[in-house]
Formats: structure tokens, C-alpha cells, sequence
């Protein structure tokens, strides 16, 4: 009953929220729902203890996979949304082949190449990826009515809800996941990996099936933020944006759930909001770039730790 | 977590502001210009990040020439007077964040016309468009289709304008007959690529091969510097590379003993890479964008106010940072001024229609036609002479200026032919 009325008064804040906000910060605040799900789904993956470079590029897979089925064949968004997801996860899926015969560092450098093939073969097919210039004129999330509220998608208050409700259940799945005993593995392959090899565990299929869910939402992902936009380029999803998602994760910490969504959150608030408010335009990367030195070596488990001492103090008591 | 959001949610302002954004994408009348109240226009462009160098000098020139026009009573609408201040949103050439910046902007900020770099950014920015009525402008016309009425691109024709170099080129050293061509791979070299082999074609300069093209990641140009010089051409052609890529590029080329001609669109921080090389090395690069404190920009049918004074003020302002787009935001301001007090409003569809009235209109580097149905589906782009700028003892000299209109009635089809092989024209755009 507790829990039930927690998450009714997340819901009930969750739809005030962009009411409460400007427009800019609504956009913001779309962005922000969506790069959740990115740093969320990137979680999964680091549960094994790989960090891939390439996740922003298998996000940009779904984001052109969804962009062309609704585009080219005219398929209804939200499927061409999972159409997104389901073609990033068949690409990892291919990929881990060749990725999963490395670990750790080679792992991180082996993904970082395989993105970059991938952003190149966008460059270079323009027919149908659009080339440099990518996919512009993506269709919307068509306009509905549910009595109540009439659903505008060009509204960033409208996709919010949409994106919010897709979000929410995605990270309601990576949660159950990760506490399922296929979770409970993944932390085994990063952890105690001979061990669990010397109980039956093959590692290379649950860094694999890890992978490939991990890609699957990252795709939906994409998918979300190209019918927002309505465009997409290669650009869009090169490896300074996944510079951002690793920055997200590693100030956030990866110990827990929420650690890289507060990441996430609170450096996106940082860099998209107060920075701009307060008229630092020209000086943002500078300063950016200065608060994540200083939480790197005054907060090096990141701000998950903060909480942690928090909700342990409430404990003790 | 949203201090500032929370008190906009709320306030009459936000309330009224938005009401006002709502009733103008509607098609009603919207309210006028109070008296004495200062109009704002938006500066949506690269602030930081690599393309930071097409848009950050452009709001200098901005801020200089806003405080003249203010000094000198600001813009005349009607009987009032009114003040401009520019309002900036570092778009970070992404389309995401252009279209937040662009609905801050109008919906928040209120301004009546938005100037951008464009390129990959427009195609985010495009929806916000077409539902709010706003004026916007590029640099960039290849961002030009028949949907996109309230863009123009009143300044710089990017990529057309390139032709004239080439032009020059060839009656000034026809002893010059092959060339070579590199460029990045993204939506500012493609269109561009396209117009230096149009250019080179009309003017029987020879390819040796095909336009190098390298990712726009690329840190190392060694290895395309030595590919491009393999066939030992008389002319190196650096398309529109940023100058983050121009300055490596050219040194480069000083090490590996190039002594051939170089042309490129820009040539932003030309003292540095003359200190990176040397001035003979440096000596007659051909490029597209004048000092203004050259004595060419003083004739009568230069339309740019007081270009020369403008320079001196930008030089002492920020020093060492005058680039190519120093001076083109604050040209379009001067077009838009000029309509906005011929129609007597601010509003975008009045400004619009006096801007583009007769089909002419006040180009910086002098009198030029409003053009494009054939290469951009629309007559948004201000096209008409262009400068070509050579460096000469280490100091960037206009040698002449070339009609583009007339180089696109003789050499057109090339043009056309090229930019379809690259999938540039306005209907072959995805």
C-alpha cells in the first residue's frame, strides 16, 4: 500500500511537472526523459562489466530503423518505435559476435570501431540513410484525443506524457531484469566470473543477452527522440554524445539503479538550465568540464553515494 | 530543480507570452509594438563546439552593430523608436537543441526574428517554424526547399559564391590547369564539393581525382595531405573545411613542400596560419571573405555601413578572433532593419514581404536579386556580386568582385549537373 502510494504521487508529480516549467524547460524536459532511458539501458550492459563506446551509435540504429519504416513504409509510429528497438538489438546481437571475443579495454575500443563502421555506412548509403545531411521530415507521433486531454506531439508537454509512459515502463522491465536471476547472473559475470563459469554459466551468452537488451532499449530510445525532432544525422549520434552518456553514468555511479538517471538528472539540469540561466553560453563546457573533475575526486562513487549516506543514516535511526 | 521554471510557470508574463505565441500561430492579428519597448532578436547558432566559429564571432558583430544602431536612436517603426537587443542560445549545432533553443526564443523570449547558421540544425528548428510564423534566417541556402517560406537566406550563398574564386582563378593564372579537392563529410562540405567541380569544369581546370572526402572527426591530415599531393596538382583546393581543418590542412601541406595554389572557401585566423607556415607560403591563397577594413568595402555600391569602422571596432573589441561570419549576421540585421522600417513593423510577415518587395534587394557587397526556384525550389536566397580575397604580403585583399547570377546564366547546368550527382538539390533532399 506504501508503495502503491509512492508511485501515485511520482505519477500525479510527474504530470504537474511540465506544467510547472517554461517552454524550453519542457523540451528540456523531454530530452531529459529519453536520455534516461539511454543511461538506464547502459547500466544493464556495465552489470556484466563491459563498457561499450558504441551504445549512442546502437541508439542512432534505432532512431534511422524506426525513422525509414514509418517514413519509406509508412508504418504506424509506435510500432515503427519498436521496429527501433527490436532492429538495435538484432544489430548488437550481430555485433556481439566479433565484440565478445574481447573484454574489458580492447571490449571498450572493439565497440567504439564497430559504431563508428556503423556511422560511416550511414554517411556513406545515402540512399536510404540520407547520408552527412541524415533523415529529416521523420513523421510525428500522430495527434489523438482521450476526452480529457488532447494529445498535440508537436507540444512538448504532449510528448513528454507519451515519453514519459514509454520510459517508465521500460525502466520498470531493466528493473525486473536486473533483479531477476538473469540479473542476479549478470552481476556474477562481472564479479565472480570464474566462479559462475565453473557453475555452468556461459559468460559470453549473458554478456551477449545483457548487450542486446541493453541495445533493444537504448533503439527505443533513439526511436523516441527521432519522432520529436523529426530529424536525424550521423552527427547526432557520434562519440561526444556518448562522452555525455559515460559522463552521466560515472558521475551518477553504476551501484545502483538510480545512480546514473540522478546522473543523468542532475548534469543535464546543470548544463542545460542553470548554466544558460545565468547567462554562461560561451563558458558551459569550461565550467561543465570543472564540476565533473571536482565530483570525480571529491565524489568518487558517485552521486549515488550521497543518497546511500542518507538513507543508511535513516536506517541507523 | 527548476527555480526559474517554476516562477515563469506561474507568472502573468509566461501566461501572456504564451497566449500571444498561441494567438500568432493561429493566424490572429498580434499585438503591436508598445511604444519606446525594445525588440528583440534571436542568435541561434553555434556558441561552443567545433562549428563555434561560424556563429560565436557573428554575435560580436552583432553586439557592435546593435549598439550603433541604438547610439543613433535604434529602429524607426513608424513614429516610435525602438532599441534592438540580441538574445543567444548556443544551439551546439544539434537539432535537439536547436529547436528547444528556437521555442525558448519565441515562445519565451519574444523576439521577432531569428538568425541561425542553419545546415543540420534547420531540419530541428523547421516544425517551430512553420507553427509559429517566425522569420528565420541562414547562412546556409542549401537549408532552402518550397516548405520553408519564412526562411531566407539574405547573405551569404553558400556554396554559389565559391564559384567566383575559381572564376578568378582562371583568368588571373590560366597557366593553372589541374587540381585537387578535399573536404568533410557532412552537410557544409557535400553541396560545396559539388560547386568547386561545377566551378573548376567551367573553367577547364582539370580534376586529377576524385574530391577526397574525410571524416569530420579526422585529427590527423598527414596522410590526406600526402594522397592529395600524390598527383603533384597545380591547385589544392580545400572546399569548405572548418578552420579547424583548413589551419592542420595547410600546414601540412608547408611541411610535406607544397609551393603550388591554394583556394578555399574560408581562410578564419589567417595570421595564425601564417605564423604556423610562413608568409611566402601563404602568398596569393584565394578565398571568399574580406577583411573589412579593405578600401574596395568603402565604394558606393557597397551596401554595409561604415564596413571599415566596423572592423576597426571589432579588432579592438576582439582582437585576433575576425572571421568569416564576423560580419554576416550584422549584414542581415541591416536588411532587416531596413524592411522592418519600410513596413513599419516588426512583425515576420510584414518584415517578409517588405524584404523581398520587387524582387531586389540590399546585399552587403552591393545590390543583388532575390533567387533560387531552380536550385532551392524557392526565391529565398539574396544573390548577387561576391567577393574573391587573395592574401598579399600577409594581409587579405579583395582582387574584384564577381556576379554570381552571371556565372549561373552561363555555367548553370554544371552546377546543377554536380549537385545532383551529389544529392544536393532542394527535391532530391531526404
Amino acid at each position: 500500500m506504501r508503495n502503491f502510494l509512492i508511485w501515485a504521487v511520482v505519477a500525479v508529480a510527474l504530470i504537474i511537472l511540465p506544467n510547472l516549467v517554461s517552454f524550453s524547460q519542457q523540451e528540456v524536459l523531454v530530452f531529459l526523459t529519453i536520455n534516461i532511458l539511454v543511461v538506464a539501458s547502459y547500466r544493464l550492459l556495465t552489470l556484466t562489466g563491459e563498457w561499450s563506446l558504441g551504445h549512442v551509435v546502437i541508439m542512432g540504429v534505432g532512431a534511422y530503423a524506426s525513422a525509414l519504416v514509418t517514413k519509406e513504409l509508412g508504418l504506424w509510429v509506435p510500432l515503427g518505435i519498436l521496429v527501433g528497438g527490436a532492429s538495435a538489438a538484432f544489430i548488437a546481437f550481430l555485433l556481439s559476435y566479433p565484440l565478445f571475443r574481447m573484454k574489458g579495454f580492447y571490449f571498450l575500443i572493439g565497440s567504439f570501431a564497430a559504431g563508428e563502421i556503423i556511422r560511416l555506412l550511414w554517411k556513406r548509403f545515402r540512399d536510404p540513410f540520407g547520408g552527412a545531411k541524415g533523415i529529416k521530415g521523420i513523421d510525428p507521433m500522430p495527434d489523438f484525443s482521450i476526452g480529457i486531454y488532447q494529445f498535440d506531439f508537436f507540444e512538448p508537454v504532449s510528448y513528454f506524457y507519451f515519453s514519459a509512459v514509454v520510459v517508465a515502463l521500460c525502466l520498470w522491465i531493466l528493473w525486473r531484469i536486473e533483479k531477476s536471476p538473469v540479473g542476479l547472473t549478470f552481476h556474477a559475470v562481472h564479479w565472480q566470473d570464474k566462479l559462475a563459469q565453473a557453475s555452468g554459466v556461459n559468460l559470453r551468452s549473458y554478456r551477449t543477452l545483457a548487450f542486446v537488451i541493453a541495445s533493444g532499449f537504448a533503439g527505443i530510445a533513439g526511436a523516441l527522440l527521432a519522432h520529436y525532432i523529426g530529424t536525424i544525422n550521423p552527427n547526432s549520434f557520434d562519440v561526444e554524445v556518448m562522452v555525455f552518456v559515460l559522463t552521466w553514468a560515472i558521475v551518477g555511479g553504476t551501484g545502483t539503479f538510480y545512480g546514473p538517471i540522478l546522473g543523468c538528472i542532475v548534469l543535464t539540469i546543470l548544463n542545460e538550465i542553470v548554466l544558460r540561466e545565468l547567462g554562461l553560453e560561451q563558458t558551459r563546457p569550461l565550467i561543465y568540464g570543472l564540476i565533473l573533475i571536482l565530483s570525480i575526486l571529491f565524489m568518487p562513487n558517485g552521486l549515488e553515494s550521497i543518497v546511500q549516506k542518507f538513507t543508511r543514516r535513516k536506517e541507523a535511526k | 530543480m527548476f527555480p526559474k521554471g517554476l516562477k515563469n510557470g506561474f507568472s502573468r508574463r509566461t501566461f501572456l507570452k504564451s497566449t500571444a505565441a498561441t494567438a500568432f500561430s493561429a493566424g490572429l492579428p498580434s499585438m503591436a509594438l508598445a511604444a519606446g519597448e525594445t525588440v528583440k532578436i534571436g542568435f541561434l547558432a553555434p556558441l561552443t563546439g567545433a562549428t563555434a566559429a561560424w556563429g560565436a564571432p557573428g554575435l560580436s558583430g552583432c553586439e557592435i552593430w546593435a549598439e550603433k544602431v541604438n547610439a543613433a536612436g535604434g529602429i524607426k517603426i513608424g513614429d516610435s523608436s525602438h532599441n534592438i537587443e540580441f538574445v543567444a542560445y548556443d544551439n551546439e549545432y544539434d537539432p535537439a537543441k536547436a529547436r528547444t533553443g528556437a521555442t525558448k526564443l519565441i515562445r519565451e523570449d519574444g523576439v521577432k526574428f531569428v538568425m541561425m547558421l542553419g545546415g543540420d540544425t534547420w531540419p530541428g528548428v523547421q516544425p517551430v517554424a512553420d507553427r509559429t510564423g517566425m522569420l528565420f534566417s541562414t547562412l546556409l541556402p542549401s537549408d532552402l526547399s518550397p516548405d520553408t517560406e519564412t526562411l531566407l537566406a539574405p547573405t551569404e550563398v553558400h556554396p554559389i559564391y565559391l564559384v567566383t574564386g575559381v572564376q578568378w582563378l582562371a583568368e588571373n593564372k590560366p597557366e593553372l590547369k589541374t587540381a585537387v579537392m578535399c573536404a568533410q563529410d557532412d552537410a557544409l562540405g557535400l553541396p560545396s564539393v559539388a560547386t568547386y567541380l561545377a566551378a573548376f569544369e567551367a573553367a577547364g581546370i582539370e580534376m586529377q581525382d576524385e574530391p577526397l572526402l574525410f571524416d569530420p572527426a579526422t585529427t590527423d591530415f598527414a596522410p590526406i595531405v600526402t594522397r592529395l599531393l600524390s598527383t603533384s596538382p597545380d591547385i589544392v583546393c580545400l572546399d569548405t573545411c572548418y578552420s579547424d581543418y583548413v589551419h592542420p590542412i595547410c600546414e601540412q601541406l608547408f611541411q610535406q613542400g607544397y609551393k603550388g595554389q591554394i583556394i578555399s572557401a574560408t581562410a578564419d585566423f589567417y595570421d595564425q596560419m601564417i605564423a604556423k607556415t610562413s608568409k611566402e607560403f601563404m602568398e596569393g591563397f584565394i578565398f571568399q571573405f574580406p577583411d573589412f577594413d579593405d578600401p574596395a568595402l568603402n565604394a558606393d555600391n557597397i551596401n554595409f555601413k561604415d564596413a571599415n569602422g566596423f572592423y576597426a571596432e571589432y579588432n579592438k573589441r576582439f582582437p585576433g578572433q575576425w572571421g568569416a561570419v564576423s560580419w554576416e549576421y550584422a549584414a542581415i540585421m541591416e536588411l532587416w532593419k531596413d524592411a522592418a522600417e519600410k513596413a513599419g513593423s516588426v512583425e515576420p510577415d510584414s518584415v517578409l514581404a517588405a524584404m523581398k518587395e520587387g524582387g531586389k534587394g540590399k546585399h552587403a557587397f552591393g545590390d543583388a536579386d532575390w533567387w533560387g526556384a531552380e536550385m532551392f525550389g524557392i526565391n529565398n536566397a539574396l544573390v548577387g556580386d561576391w567577393p574573391v580575397v587573395v592574401i598579399e604580403d600577409g594581409k587579405a585583399v579583395i582582387k574584384g568582385f564577381k556576379s554570381i547570377p552571371d556565372w549561373y546564366d552561363q555555367h548553370g547546368d554544371l552546377l546543377i549537373k554536380h549537385m545532383s550527382a551529389y544529392d544536393q538539390m532542394w527535391n532530391q533532399r531526404s
